[in-house]
C-alpha cells in the first residue's frame, strides 16, 4: 500500500483513502470537432503507461475529495512529490520541456 | 520406543504442571511448556506422518517453522485446525491431534506401497502418466486427490473471533534473539517508539537452546531477562510474542499475527477476545533479526523416522529436557553441530561425530568431544541410512577431502538417531518479499541480507551470515547505532561482549555422494513435504529446466507449508552442480509472502458476518421489516424486493403489486437514489457539458431526465435533475452510481473546468425519498399536503414543488419511472419512516400498495425505460438506446462523449442497438442474458446477434416481455429471432421497447 | 412547525438499536463507552477565504471562527465548526439554531453576492461519543490513520472499515465519530464488535451547556429545518 500525501489535508494518508484518478495532464482537445477520428481516440484510449517515473491524479475520497497531482516511479513505487495540479502542472510541464 | 526426558537445567518445560493430550487416539502425558512435538519425542513417537507422493514414513525433523514433516490436524469440529506444524503447537491441557496422511492408517498405508514404486515417479510423473485420454482426466483427477494432500479445512463456522490492529511506530525489530533483543534495547533507550515480535512463546532465539555463551558476564538467558526487564520499562517499547511478521511490503507495511489464545485450552479461551490479530505495521525503521536456520545434509534414505537436524536434537534436549535417542549419530559439515553433541554426550547419550571435514573442528571442539567419550569420525560422510519406520543404523563411507566423491567405504553404524547439520541458512524471506535480493556467502555457504543497500531496512545478526553470537552482536550495535544516528539519536552503552572462539571453516557440500550415480542409490531427500529428492533435480535438469524457477515448479521443490526452509539451499546447490554453475549465479526462487501459514480468520479479522460488508439502511427500513419485506442487495444499500402476503411468491406478490400501481396506486422507497446538490453562477453550464441533454432552458420548478455520457461516448448513468433556482439544482443518479456520479463531477470541475464557478455537495443520506406511484397518487398527496396546488395543469408532469407534506418541510417532484402519474416526496431523513407511515394511512382508502425493485424493474421494463448497468454494459451509446431526443448536438460546448458520438464505429453500422422482445408463446419468460440467433441453424460458432438484458412476466399486459440489445435492432422491428438457453431456441418477435402507453396518457393524467 | 393533524416524530440513523434502553451513567472503568448524539443539526458549508466577507459572515452569524487550517475545528457553546476541505466546512449545532444559522447565511451570501452556500445536512449524518481509556485503540483496530496522532481540537476524515468516517478530537476523554445515516449500522456494529474485548457499554449523554457538542443535545424535539 502506497502512502500519499495529501496536499490539501497536508498530511501523509495510506492509499486506501484515496482512489486513483488516472494519467495527469491529458490535455482535452479545445475544439474536439475539429479533431479528426485517431487525434480523438488518441486523446480518450492512449495513456503513457511508462515503466519509470509517471505523473497521475488521486483524489482524496475519503478526505477532502480533491484530486490532486502525483509523480510516481512505477517501478520502485517511490513517489517524488505530490502537488495540486496547477503546482504541478507548472512542474510537468518543465519537465517535458 | 527412542525419545525420552532427562532433566536439564534451564529448561523450558514445568515439570510442577503435567499436561495429557491424544494423538491419533492415544493418550500421552507431559509437561507445559512443551510443543506438540517435543512432546510426543518425549513418549517416543516417531512416526507422524506419511509422505506426500510415496506414502514413506516421516517423523519430526525440526524444531520450529522449518518443520516439513510434522504436520498435524488440531481439534474436531469446527475447532479444527489443518496441517499446524507439531513443532509449533504449544501442548495445552486435553489438546487432541492427529496426524493428517496415511490411509486406512499412518502406519499401514496404501501409498506407501505405491511408493515402493518410486523409482517410476519422477516429477511430472502425474501429466506424463495420464495425459491421454483428455478426456479421461477428471476420472485420474479424483483418485489421485483423494490420494493425496494433507488434513482437512474445517467445514463448520469459525466459532472464535480474530481482530486487526493497525499500528505507527520507528522501528520494528523482527526477532528476540541474541540480534533483536540488542536492537530493540538500543532503539528504546534513544526514546523511539519500538516494537519487538518473535514467533515463539518465548523471547531468546538460539539462547534458548544453546547455554554455554556469556554475555556482558550473563550467562544467555540471564542477559535474556536483563534484557526483558528493560524493555518492559520503557514505556515506548512494546514486545510481543507469538507474532510472526509473515509479510514485508513497501515503505515498510509489515504483517504480523499474534497467536493470543492458541495456546490455550479450548475451555479457558475467553470468547470475548480474538483467537488470533493481524498486525497492520507501519514502520520509519524495519530491523530484521529474524537469524537463521540449520539445514539438513542430504544423504540415502535421510527422512527415516529419528533422522533430524542438529539444531532441533539440540533444542529439544536443552530447551524440553528430550533426549532424541540413546545410540546417536551426528552428521557434519561444520563446527556448530559440535554443540549437539556434546550436551548429549554430557547427558549420557552415546554419540558419534561424522564430520565431512578431513580436518574436523576447531581443536579445542574436538577435544571437547573426546573427553565427553565423542567418538569422532572424521573425513566420513552418511551413505544412507537403515531402518524403514524407525532409524536402525547408518552406512557410512570415507569421503574425498576435496571433490565430492567417495574414496573408500567406512563403517556400518548402529544408531537410533542420526542428527545432520549442513551448516545454517539466512531466513532472508521479509527482506525478499518487496524486491530485495539476497548474496550468496561463499564462507558462510548461506544466502544472506547484505548489510546495506535498502532504504530504512537493516538486516543484523545470523540473518547478514554473523554465526557467531560475537559477531553478531557487534554487527548489530554498529548497525543500529547508525540508524539511531540517521534518527539525529546517540547510541547509549557499548555493545555486549561475548569472547569470540576459533571456528574451523565449514565444508561446502550439501549432498553426500553415495558412491553411485545420482538415481541409483538410496533416495536422498532434499524437500521433505514434497518428496523431491536430489534425483529429480538432476532429472529436471536433464529435461532441460534451467531456470531455477523452474526446476521449483517441475520438481515442486520449495513448495508447501514449510515454502523450502530447509530444502531450498540444498536444492540451489544440487541445480548449481547438475548445471556445473556457481549457486550464486543459479540464484534463489522467490521469496512471496506469507513467511507461514495465516489462517483466513486473522486476514479477515473483524470483516466478517454482519461487519462483513457495509450494509446501507434507508430510514424506513424498519416499517419495510414490519410489512415483511424480502430484500435484496443493491450496491450495498439493502432494498425492499418485494413484499409477500401470505402465501404469496415473488411471481404472486409482483404481479399483484403492479396491477395495484397501475389500476390505483403503489409505493416505493426510492431513498437510494444518489441525490447530488449542484449549485453555483455556473451550474447550469456544468451541467450542459457533463450531461448528454440541453440545460439551458430548464426554468425552476422543472424537472428533466438526463443522460450522462463518458467520453467515449458510452451511456454511464442516467436520473433526473430538478431546478430549484437559476443556480441551484437537485441531481438524482442511479443508486449503484451516486459515488462514481459524485465523484466524476469533481474529477470534472477540478480537473478541466475549475473556472467554473460551482459546487457538488451530496444529499443522498440526507434526503428519504417516498415515490407515489399510480392513478390515485394525486389523491394521496391532496390528503397529505394543502400548500401545494396539484391540479394537472398546476403542477405538470417533470414539475417539482416545495411545501409542507405532512406538516413537514418537503420536495416534491412529479416524476416517473412507470409511466404512471407518480410523486416522490424528499424530506429530511430522521422523518422517512414518518412520512412513509403518513403516505400509507393517506393512501389505505385507496389499497396503496408497497412495492419493491422487482415491481419497479417490471413497470419501467412496460414502459421500455433502461436501467444502466442492466440494458447497458459501457458499450450503448444514446443512438443504440433509441435516446438521440436525449442528446443536444447544437449545444455550443462540446459536452462530455459528443465527439465520440461522431467516430466512425460509433456511428456506423452493426451496433447493437435497444429492442423490445415478444415471445411469441406469451407464457414464456425469456432468460436474461440469453443469446439472440438469426435462426435455427445449429451451425457452430453461431452469429450471435445480441443477448437479453431484461426480461419479465407483465401482469397488467397479460404476456412476457422483454428488452434486449440486438445488432441494428433498431431496423430490425417485425423480424422474428431466436432466443437461446438452457439448451432451447425461443422464438420472438423484434418490437418497439415501450410495451404499455406509447403515447404518455397516463404519466401525464 | 408541524400542522395540526400531523404529528412527525424523528427517528436517528441509530434508532433501530435502542440505545436510550441500555444506557448507564458513566463509571471509570476499562470499558469503552459509547452512544449517539442524536437529531442534531449539520449543515455543509462551502465557499471561497479569499472572497471578502465570507469568513467575517460565518463568524458573524455563528459565533464559530472560520477554521483555515487543515482538520482544524472551531468551537463555542453554540456548536462547532470544522474544516473538511480548502473551500468546505461542516457546521454542527442544535437542528433549530442551525435552521436559523443557515437561514442567515444563505441570506448575507445572497446579499453580498458571495459564491457560497450551505446544504442541510441534518437527515444525512450522525455523531457517536466514544470514550474510555481505550477508546483510542478501538480506532485503531478498525482504520489505518493514526489516531493517536490527532491533535486536540482537530478532525480527520479517513475510513474505518470500509466506511468513511470524521473523527472529532476535542478532548482526551474521548472522540466524537462522525458518519452517514446509510452507513451508521455497519459503523455502530463495527465499533461494537471492536470494542467487545474490552467491553463495550452504552453510556447516558448528559447535555452539558459547557460543551461544543454535548450541549447541543439540550432543547426539545422534534424541530424542523427547510426544505
Amino acid at each position: 500500500m502506497l502512502v500519499i500525501t495529501c496536499p490539501y489535508c497536508q498530511e501523509a494518508r495510506e492509499e486506501e483513502e484515496f482512489s486513483y484518478a488516472g494519467e495527469a495532464y491529458i490535455a482535452r482537445p479545445a475544439v474536439p470537432e475539429e479533431a479528426d477520428d485517431a487525434t480523438w481516440g488518441d486523446y480518450v484510449f492512449h495513456r503513457k503507461n511508462p515503466r519509470g517515473w509517471h505523473w497521475e491524479q488521486w483524489q482524496h475520497v475519503a478526505g477532502c475529495r480533491k484530486v490532486f497531482a502525483v509523480k510516481r516511479h512505477t517501478v520502485t513505487y517511490e513517489i517524488a512529490g505530490s502537488w495540486t495540479l496547477a503546482d504541478g502542472k507548472a512542474l510537468y510541464l518543465k519537465e517535458q520541456a | 520406543m527412542s525419545g525420552y526426558r532427562i532433566h536439564r537445567p534451564g529448561e523450558r518445560i514445568n515439570r510442577q504442571k503435567p499436561v495429557s493430550f491424544q494423538f491419533d487416539n492415544v493418550q500421552y502425558k507431559a509437561f507445559s511448556g512443551d510443543t506438540l512435538a517435543s512432546a510426543l519425542l518425549a513418549n517416543g513417537v516417531r512416526l507422524i506422518g506419511r509422505s506426500f507422493k510415496y506414502g514413506r514414513p516421516r517423523g519430526i525433523v525440526g524444531f520450529g517453522a522449518e518443520e516439513p514433516n510434522a504436520l498435524i490436524q488440531l481439534e474436531t469440529g469446527a475447532h479444527t485446525v489443518p496441517d499446524l506444524k507439531a513443532t509449533q503447537v504449544e501442548l495445552y491441557q486435553g489438546l487432541l491431534a492427529g496426524s493428517t496422511t496415511g490411509y486406512p492408517s499412518l502406519d499401514f498405508d496404501l501409498k506407501g506401497l505405491l511408493g515402493k514404486f518410486g523409482r517410476f515417479m519422477p516429477p511430472g510423473f502425474y501429466y506424463k502418466t495420464f495425459m491421454e485420454p483428455v478426456k479421461a482426466w477428471p476420472v485420474y483427477e479424483k483418485y489421485i486427490r483423494k490420494a493425496a494432500g494433507y488434513g482437512h479445512a474445517p467445514v463448520l463456522p469459525d466459532p472464535e473471533s480474530y481482530d486487526h490492529l493497525h499500528h505507527h511506530i520507528d522501528v520494528l525489530v523482527v526477532g528476540g534473539g541474541a540480534a533483536g533483543l540488542w536492537a530493540a534495547t538500543l532503539a528504546g533507550r534513544a526514546g523511539l517508539k519500538t516494537l519487538l515480535v518473535d514467533e515463539q512463546s518465548e523471547m531468546g532465539g538460539w539462547l534458548l537452546t544453546e547455554r554455554r555463551s556469556r554475555i556482558d558476564g550473563l550467562s544467555g538467558m540471564d542477559w535474556v531477562n536483563q534484557r526483558l526487564a528493560e524493555l518492559a520499562s520503557l514505556p515506548n517499547v512494546s514486545v510481543l510474542p507469538r507474532t510472526t511478521a509473515f509479510a514485508l511490503h513497501d515503505l515498510n507495511l509489515v504483517q504480523a499475527v499474534e497467536l493470543l489464545q492458541d495456546h490455550l485450552p479450548l475451555t479457558e479461551r475467553n470468547a470475548a477476545l480474538p483467537r488470533q490479530r493481524l498486525h497492520k505495521i507501519r514502520a520509519h525503521q524495519v530491523i530484521l533479526a529474524s537469524g537463521a536456520i540449520e539445514r539438513p545434509l542430504v544423504f540415502g534414505y535421510n527422512d527415516v523416522p529419528g533422522v533430524m537436524t542438529a539444531a532441533a536434537g539440540h533444542s529439544y534436549l536443552n530447551r524440553y529436557g528430550v533426549a532424541v535417542g540413546r545410540e546417536v549419530l551426528v552428521q557434519t559439515q561444520n563446527d556448530a553441530a559440535y554443540e549437539a553433541a556434546l550436551d548429549l554426550a554430557q547427558c549420557g547419550v552415546k554419540v558419534m561425530l561424522a564430520d565431512a571435514r578431513q580436518g574436523g573442528a576447531a581443536a579445542w571442539r574436538q577435544q571437547a568431544l573426546k573427553s565427553a567419550g565423542v567418538e569422532l569420525l572424521l573425513g566420513h560422510g552418511i551413505a544412507k541410512v537403515l531402518g524403514d519406520k524407525s532409524v536402525s543404523g547408518a552406512q557410512l563411507v570415507k569421503l574425498d577431502g576435496r571433490n565430492n566423491q567417495v574414496v573408500g567405504s567406512g563403517p556400518r553404524l548402529s544408531v537410533d538417531t542420526v542428527l545432520s547439520s549442513g551448516g545454517l541458512t539466512s531466513t532472508v524471506h521479509l527482506f525478499c518479499h518487496n524486491g530485495g535480493r539476497p548474496v550468496w556467502n561463499q564462507q558462510q555457504l548461506s544466502f544472506v541480507c547484505p548489510d546495506e543497500g535498502r532504504d530504512n531496512i537493516a538486516c543484523v545478526g545470523a540473518i547478514t551470515g554473523r554465526w557467531e553470537l560475537s559477531e553478531a552482536l557487534g554487527q548489530t550495535h554498529a548497525a543500529v547505532a547508525a540508524l539511531l544516528l540517521g534518527h539525529g539519536r546517540g547510541s547509549s552503552g557499548n555493545a555486549p561482549s561475548v569472547a569470540s572462539e576459533e571456528v574451523a571453516a565449514p565444508r561446502a557440500i550439501f549432498r553426500l555422494p553415495d558412491g553411485k550415480p545420482e538415481g541409483h542409490g538410496a533416495k536422498a531427500f532434499v524437500d521433505y513435504q514434497n518428496d523431491v529428492a536430489a534425483a529429480d533435480i538432476h532429472t529436471a535438469i536433464r529435461e532441460n529446466y534451467r531456470s531455477i524457477e523452474h526446476v521449483k515448479r517441475y520438481t515442486a521443490l520449495g513448495f508447501g507449508t514449510d515454502q523450502g526452509k530447509l530444502s531450498n539451499i540444498n536444492g540451489f546447490a544440487i541445480a548449481a552442480e547438475a548445471l556445473g554453475k556457481p549457486i550464486a549465479e543459479v540464484g534463489t526462487t522467490t521469496y512471496r509472502p506469507s513467511y507461514t501459514p495465516v489462517t483466513f480468520g486473522a486476514l479477515a479479522g473483524p470483516h466478517v458476518g454482519e461487519t462483513f460488508d457495509v450494509r446501507r439502511y434507508t430510514a424506513m427500513h424498519a416499517s419495510h421489516d414490519a410489512r415483511k419485506a424480502e430484500y435484496e442487495v443493491v450496491g450495498q444499500w439493502l432494498r425492499p424486493w418485494y413484499f409477500p402476503k401470505p402465501g404469496e411468491d415473488l411471481h404472486a406478490a409482483v404481479n399483484r403489486e403492479c396491477l395495484a400501481t397501475r389500476n390505483s396506486v403503489g409505493v416505493m422507497d426510492a431513498s437510494t437514489l444518489g441525490k447530488i446538490d449542484v449549485k453555483g453562477p455556473d451550474a447550469r453550464e456544468f451541467l450542459n457539458r457533463i450531461y448528454s441533454n440541453a440545460w439551458s432552458k430548464l426554468d425552476p420548478g422543472k424537472c428533466r431526465y438526463g443522460l450522462m455520457l463518458d467520453e467515449n461516448g458510452m451511456v454511464m448513468d442516467d436520473g433526473v435533475t430538478a431546478c430549484l433556482a437559476d443556480d441551484h439544482f437537485h441531481m438524482t443518479t442511479t443508486t449503484g452510481g451516486a459515488a462514481r456520479v459524485y465523484s466524476w463531477l469533481e474529477r470534472w470541475h477540478q480537473t478541466e473546468w475549475p473556472e467554473l464557478k460551482v459546487r457538488f455537495t451530496t444529499t443522498t443520506d440526507h434526503w428519504a425519498t417516498v415515490a407515489v406511484v399510480g392513478p390515485n397518487s394525486r389523491q394521496v398527496l391532496q390528503k397529505l399536503c394543502t400548500d401545494i396546488d396539484f391540479d394537472k395543469d398546476a403542477f405538470k408532469f417533470m414539475d417539482g414543488r416545495s411545501g409542507t407534506v405532512a406538516g413537514l418541510p418537503a420536495r416534491v417532484f412529479r416524476i416517473s419511472f412507470s409511466g404512471e402519474l407518480a410523486y416522490e416526496i424528499n424530506v429530511d431523513a430522521n422523518y422517512g419512516r414518518y412520512m412513509w407511515e403518513e403516505v400509507m394511512k393517506a393512501g389505505a382508502a385507496f389499497n396503496i400498495t408497497p412495492y419493491g425493485t422487482e415491481t419497479m424493474h417490471v413497470l419501467r421494463a412496460e414502459k421500455g425505460f433502461i436501467i444502466v448497468g442492466q440494458d447497458t454494459d459501457g458499450s450503448m451509446s444514446p443512438n443504440d438506446l433509441a435516446m438521440s431526443w436525449a442528446v443536444g448536438m447544437k449545444k455550443p460546448f462540446s459536452f462530455l462523449g459528443k465527439r465520440s458520438l461522431l467516430r466512425s464505429h460509433t456511428a456506423g453500422e452493426g451496433r447493437k442497438q435497444l429492442v423490445g422482445l415478444l415471445p411469441l408463446d406469451p407464457k414464456v419468460v425469456l432468460a436474461e442474458g440469453a443469446q439472440i440467433l438469426s435462426n435455427t441453424d445449429d451451425t457452430v460458432p453461431a452469429a450471435m446477434q445480441g443477448h437479453v438484458t431484461s426480461s419479465y412476466h407483465s401482469a397488467f399486459l397479460g404476456r412476457s416481455i422483454a428488452m434486449a440489445v440486438l445488432k441494428d435492432g433498431s431496423k430490425r422491428e417485425g423480424d422474428t429471432v431466436f432466443v437461446w438457453a438452457h439448451g432451447k431456441s425461443v422464438p420472438a418477435q423484434v418490437v418497439s421497447s415501450v410495451f404499455v402507453d406509447k403515447e404518455g396518457v397516463r404519466q401525464h393524467a | 412547525m408541524p400542522k395540526q393533524g400531523f404529528q412527525p416524530f424523528m427517528e436517528s440513523p441509530l434508532h433501530h438499536f435502542k440505545l436510550d434502553a441500555e444506557a448507564q451513567p458513566r463509571r471509570a472503568d476499562g470499558r469503552i463507552w459509547c452512544n449517539e448524539l442524536p437529531h442534531l443539526g449539520y449543515a455543509v458549508l462551502r465557499g471561497d477565504t479569499a472572497e471578502a466577507g465570507f469568513a467575517q459572515l460565518v463568524e458573524q452569524v455563528t459565533g464559530l471562527a472560520l477554521p483555515l487550517k487543515a482538520g482544524a475545528v472551531s468551537q463555542g457553546p453554540q456548536g462547532v465548526l470544522m474544516w473538511t476541505s480548502p473551500d468546505e466546512w461542516l457546521l454542527v449545532s442544535h437542528r433549530q439554531r442551525l435552521a436559523d444559522w443557515t437561514a442567515q447565511l444563505d441570506a448575507g451570501f445572497a446579499a453580498q453576492q458571495l459564491f457560497a452556500q450551505t446544504v442541510d445536512s441534518s437527515g444525512g449524518l450522525t455523531l457517536a461519543w466514544l470514550g474510555g481509556t481505550q477508546h483510542i485503540t478501538v480506532l485503531r483496530h478498525l482504520g489505518v490513520y493514526d489516531f493517536e496522532s490527532i491533535p486536540l481540537g482537530h478532525m480527520v476524515s479517513t475510513v474505518l472499515g470500509k466506511a468513511t468516517v470524521q473523527v472529532i478530537r476535542l478532548d482526551g476523554d474521548g472522540v466524537f465519530v462522525l458518519f452517514r445515516r446509510s452507513f451508521a449500522d455497519y459503523v455502530w456494529r463495527l465499533l461494537r464488535r471492536a470494542a467487545q474485548p474490552y467491553g463495550f457499554a452504552v453510556c447516558q449523554l448528559e447535555a452539558r451547556s459547557d460543551h461544543p457538542l454535548f450541549a447541543q443535545l439540550a432543547a426539545p424535539q422534534p424541530l424542523l429545518v427547510s426544505a
